[in-house]
C-alpha cells in the first residue's frame, strides 16, 4: 500500500518527465488509440523491468553502490545517450509492412520485427534515467535485505505511477493528421538531441541537472 | 482617371489628398513613441535631430504605402532597419549598465537579462501552472511584453513576425540581397519544423524550468546578449548561436531568396500562426481574378501559400502578413481582406484597417529603438563613442 | 445574413486600433505591472534568486543567509538542485570565511565552506552524502555568495 500511495503521489512527476519524449514519439509513429495503447504498454513494461532490475541490483550490492556517487552521473549521462540514439532510430526506420508469403527463415522474420521493441527499449532507459524510484529502490533495498519486499514496493509504486500515463493513447486520435505526425517527427529528432547533447556533456562533467 | 487607379500590377493606388489626411493619425503615434526623448527636458540636439528623423520618415513612408499602394517595399525597408538598429541600441546600453553585454551567472541571478518576446512560448506554461517566472528578467519588463504581445497577436495575428519583431530584419535584409535564388526549391516537410521546436522546447522548458531556446538555440543571441561562457554547457552554447545565425538567417536566405529563420525555424513564429485562426483579417486569392500564375507563392518568403491555396484561395496559417504577394500579384487578385466579407470588395479598406494596428506597433517600440540607434551612431561620429 | 457578417467584420478590424493603442500604451499609462504581479503572484524561479532565506546567522558585523533548498520543477522535485548561501554586507565580511552550514535544517551540518571573500576562491568540505559540489562563488552586489550543488533527499 505504501509503495502504491507513493506511486499516486509521485506519478505526475514520471509522467511530466517522460513526456517530452512519448508525446512526440507517438505523434511521429501516427498509429491509432489502439496501436498508441500498446506502445504505451510496451513503454511501461521497459520502465518496470528497469526498476525491477535496479531493484535487484540494490538488493545484491547494498549500499556500495550508494557511497559510490560518482557513477550516478555516468549512468544518467548513458542512459541519456541511449534514449537519445533509441528516439533517432524509431523516427528514421522505414516502416515496413509484416512480411507474409515470402521465403524468409525464421530468423530474418524475427530480425525483421526488432522496431517493435523499440517502445520496451525507451521505456527501460526512461525508468532509469529520471524516476524517482531509482534512488528509492537502492536506500529500501540497502536497508531493508530482502529480495521480496524490495521488488513488491517497485511493483506497487510502478502501478501507481503507471494510472498518470493512460491518457496518452488518446493522442491517438489527433494523427488522423499527417501533419501533426511530420511535427511529431520533428519533435522527436529535437528531443533526442537535447537528450544527446546533455547525456554528453554530464560525461564531461559540464552540465547540471 | 478616379481617385484609386490602378498600377501596373493591379495594386488600388489612392490619390494624394486622400492619402494625406489618412496619414495623418499615424503622425501622432509616430511622434508619441519619440515624445520620451524631447520630454525629458534634457535632449540636446544631438538626440533630438534623429527622433524627428524618424518621425518624418515614418510618416513619408506610411504615406508611400497610400499612395503607391505598395506595402511590402516600405515595411521592409522599416523592418530591416529596425533589425540593425536593436544591438545598436541594446549593446550600447547594457555596456553603460553592466560593463558587458554577456550575462555573467550573477546577472541571471540578479534577474538583469533584457526580456524578450520570443520567451512567450516558454515562460507561459510555469507562469500560468506554477506562478512562476523561468526567465531571469525583470517581471516588470516581461508583464509589458506580455501585455503588448497578447493584444498584437489579436489584432494583427502572426502579423507580428514582419511588423512587429526587432530580430526578423535580419532574415529579411539577407533573403533580398540577391536577385535570383540559387536553391529553388525546399521541401514542403520542413515547414512544420518551427511547430516541432516548439513543441519540444515548451515541454523542455517546463520540465527543467529553464527558458531552453534562448540557451541553447536563439540565433539572435549574436545581436543582443548572450550567457557568458563560464561552464562547458554556456561555451557549447556560444558555439551554437553563430552557426544558428549564419546558417539560417544569412547563408540559407541568400541561397534560397526566402526567410528561413522565421519560416522554417522560428518557434515563436509557430505560435503566432495560431492567433492567425481567430485574426480577423487574412490574406486571400480572388480566383476570379487569379491567372494561376504561381508568381504570388515564388515571391512568399514565409512558404505560406502553394498549390493548394490556388484552390482555397487563402494563404496558410503562417502567414505573415507582409505584403509581399499581394504586390507582386499581376492581377491584383491576392489582396488584405477582412473575414465573413466579400473578397474583391474594397480592398484598400481592409488594407488600411490592417495596417493602423500594424504601423501602430511597429511606431510603439520601433520608432524609439531607430531613433536611439541613430543618435548612438551620430555619437560615434562626433565623440568616437557610443557610450 | 452577408450583410451583418460584413458589418460585423468591418467592425472587429476597426476594433484593432484602439486594442493596439491600448497595448502599445496602455501599460505604461492605465495598468499598474507591480499591482498586476502582487494580484497574480508572479515570482522568479528560485532558479534564479535561488530561493527563500530559512535561516540568518549572525556573526556581529555580517550575516550568513542560508537560503531553502532549490529542486523546484513544473510538477513535483527535480532529484538534484541547490542551495544557496549568502554573506552580507559585502564591505564587512573579513578576509575568510569558515562555516558549517546546515543547509537543510536538520540540526547537523552538511558541509563546511572555506572562502577567500578578496579573491572569491572557496573549498567545499561535505559532511552530507546529499551534497554534490561547489557549484561557483557570485558576487551579487548586495551579498557575496556561493551556491552548492545538491541531491534531493525526497527522491
Amino acid at each position: 500500500m505504501h509503495g502504491f500511495l507513493l506511486g499516486l503521489a509521485n506519478g505526475t512527476s514520471c509522467l511530466a518527465l517522460c513526456a517530452p519524449v512519448l508525446i512526440p514519439f507517438l505523434l511521429s509513429e501516427g498509429d491509432n488509440v489502439h496501436q498508441n495503447l500498446v506502445t504505451l504498454l510496451k513503454f511501461l513494461g521497459g520502465r518496470l523491468l528497469g526498476y525491477l532490475l535496479f531493484g535487484l541490483l540494490a538488493w545484491a550490492v547494498g549500499g556500495l553502490l550508494l557511497a559510490a556517487g560518482g557513477y550516478q552521473t555516468l549512468l544518467i549521462g548513458g542512459t541519456y545517450v541511449g534514449l537519445s540514439v533509441l528516439l533517432l532510430v524509431a523516427v528514421f526506420r522505414k516502416k515496413r509492412p509484416t512480411p507474409g508469403g515470402c521465403a524468409l527463415s525464421e530468423a530474418q522474420t524475427r530480425f525483421r520485427r526488432w522496431p517493435a521493441l523499440i517502445p520496451l527499449g525507451m521505456g527501460l532507459l526512461a525508468g532509469l534515467k529520471v524516476c524517482p524510484p531509482l534512488l528509492l529502490a537502492f536506500t529500501d533495498a540497502a536497508s531493508s535485505g530482502t529480495l521480496g519486499g524490495s521488488l513488491l514496493l517497485f511493483v506497487t509504486f510502478f502501478l501507481g505511477t503507471t494510472l498518470y500515463f493512460l491518457p496518452l493513447p488518446l493522442l491517438g486520435a489527433f494523427t488522423r493528421m499527417p501533419d501533426l505526425r511530420i511535427v511529431g517527427r520533428f519533435a522527436a529528432v529535437i528531443v533526442a538531441l537535447y537528450y544527446l547533447g546533455s547525456g554528453i556533456l554530464l560525461f564531461a562533467g559540464g552540465v547540471q541537472l | 482617371m478616379t481617385a484609386q487607379a490602378l498600377t501596373r500590377e493591379g495594386t488600388p493606388r489612392m490619390a494624394i489628398w486622400k492619402a494625406l489626411l489618412l496619414t495623418l493619425p499615424i503622425v501622432p503615434f509616430a511622434a508619441a513613441a519619440l515624445a520620451n526623448d524631447l520630454m525629458s527636458g534634457e535632449a540636446q540636439l544631438i538626440e533630438i535631430i534623429p527622433s524627428l528623423l524618424i518621425w518624418i520618415l515614418l510618416t513619408v513612408f506610411f504615406f508611400r504605402m497610400l499612395v503607391t499602394g505598395k506595402t511590402h517595399r516600405y515595411r521592409s525597408a522599416l523592418f530591416i532597419l529596425l533589425a540593425f538598429a536593436v544591438p545598436l541600441y541594446l549593446i550600447p546600453q547594457l555596456f553603460e549598465l553592466y560593463g558587458t553585454n554577456m550575462l555573467t551567472p550573477e546577472m541571471t541571478y540578479a534577474a538583469k537579462a533584457r526580456f524578450c518576446p520570443m520567451t512567450m512560448g516558454m515562460v507561459i506554461l510555469p507562469a500560468v501552472l506554477k506562478g512562476v517566472v523561468i526567465f531571469p528578467g525583470a517581471i516588470v519588463e516581461g508583464i509589458g511584453w506580455f501585455f503588448l504581445w497578447i493584444g498584437a497577436s489579436l489584432v494583427i495575428g502572426r502579423g507580428w513576425c514582419s511588423w512587429g519583431c526587432i530580430f526578423g530584419g535580419w532574415d529579411e535584409f539577407f533573403s533580398r540581397l540577391r536577385k535570383k535564388p540559387v536553391v529553388k526549391h525546399v521541401d514542403r516537410k520542413w515547414r512544420f519544423l518551427p511547430f516541432a521546436i516548439l513543441l519540444a522546447i515548451v515541454l523542455l522548458s517546463a520540465i527543467t524550468f529553464h527558458p531552453i531556446y534562448c540557451e541553447w538555440l536563439c540565433p539572435f543571441k549574436v545581436v543582443s546578449e548572450f550567457e557568458a561562457p563560464t561552464s562547458l554547457a554556456t561555451t557549447v552554447a556560444l558555439v551554437i548561436f553563430p552557426l544558428t545565425f549564419f546558417g539560417l538567417v544569412v547563408a540559407l536566405p541568400l541561397l534560397t531568396k526566402k526567410r528561413i529563420q522565421c519560416g522554417l525555424f522560428c518557434p515563436f513564429g509557430a505560435l503566432q500562426s495560431f492567433f492567425n485562426k481567430i485574426n480577423i483579417f487574412e490574406l486571400r486569392i480572388d480566383l476570379d481574378k487569379c491567372s494561376q500564375c504561381k508568381r504570388c507563392f515564388r515571391e512568399c518568403p514565409t512558404f505560406s501559400l502553394d498549390e493548394g491555396s490556388l484552390v482555397s484561395g487563402k494563404a496558410l496559417m503562417s502567414c505573415t502578413r507582409c505584403g509581399q504577394c499581394v504586390d507582386a500579384c499581376p492581377k491584383g487578385a491576392m489582396s488584405y481582406h477582412i473575414k465573413g466579407t466579400r473578397i474583391g470588395i474594397s480592398p484598400n479598406a481592409a488594407r488600411l484597417l490592417f495596417l493602423y494596428p500594424a504601423y501602430i506597433l511597429f511606431c510603439g517600440f520601433g520608432a524609439n529603438v531607430i531613433a536611439d540607434a541613430l543618435w548612438r551612431v551620430l555619437r560615434l561620429i562626433t565623440t568616437g563613442s557610443m557610450i | 445574413m452577408a450583410k451583418l457578417k460584413s458589418v460585423l467584420g468591418y467592425s472587429v478590424a476597426a476594433l484593432g486600433i484602439p486594442i493596439m493603442i491600448a497595448a502599445v500604451l496602455g501599460i505604461r499609462l492605465f495598468l499598474n505591472p507591480n499591482a498586476f504581479i502582487s494580484a497574480t503572484g508572479l515570482e522568479h524561479s528560485a532558479n534564479w534568486t535561488g530561493g527563500e532565506v530559512v535561516q540568518t546567522i549572525e556573526h556581529g558585523t555580517y550575516q550568513t543567509d542560508v537560503h531553502r533548498p532549490v529542486f523546484d520543477a513544473l510538477i513535483g522535485e527535480h532529484k538534484k538542485g541547490f542551495v544557496q548561501v549568502a554573506w552580507r554586507p559585502p564591505e564587512a565580511l573579513p578576509a575568510r570565511i569558515d562555516e558549517e552550514i546546515d543547509a537543510d535544517a536538520d540540526g547537523r551540518a552538511d558541509f563546511r565552506i572555506e572562502l577567500e571573500t578578496a579573491t572569491k576562491q572557496a573549498s567545499l568540505t561535505p559532511y552530507s552524502p546529499n551534497v554534490i559540489e561547489l557549484q561557483g562563488v557570485y558576487d551579487l552586489g548586495e551579498t557575496l555568495a556561493i551556491r552548492v550543488r545538491l541531491k534531493n533527499p525526497r527522491q
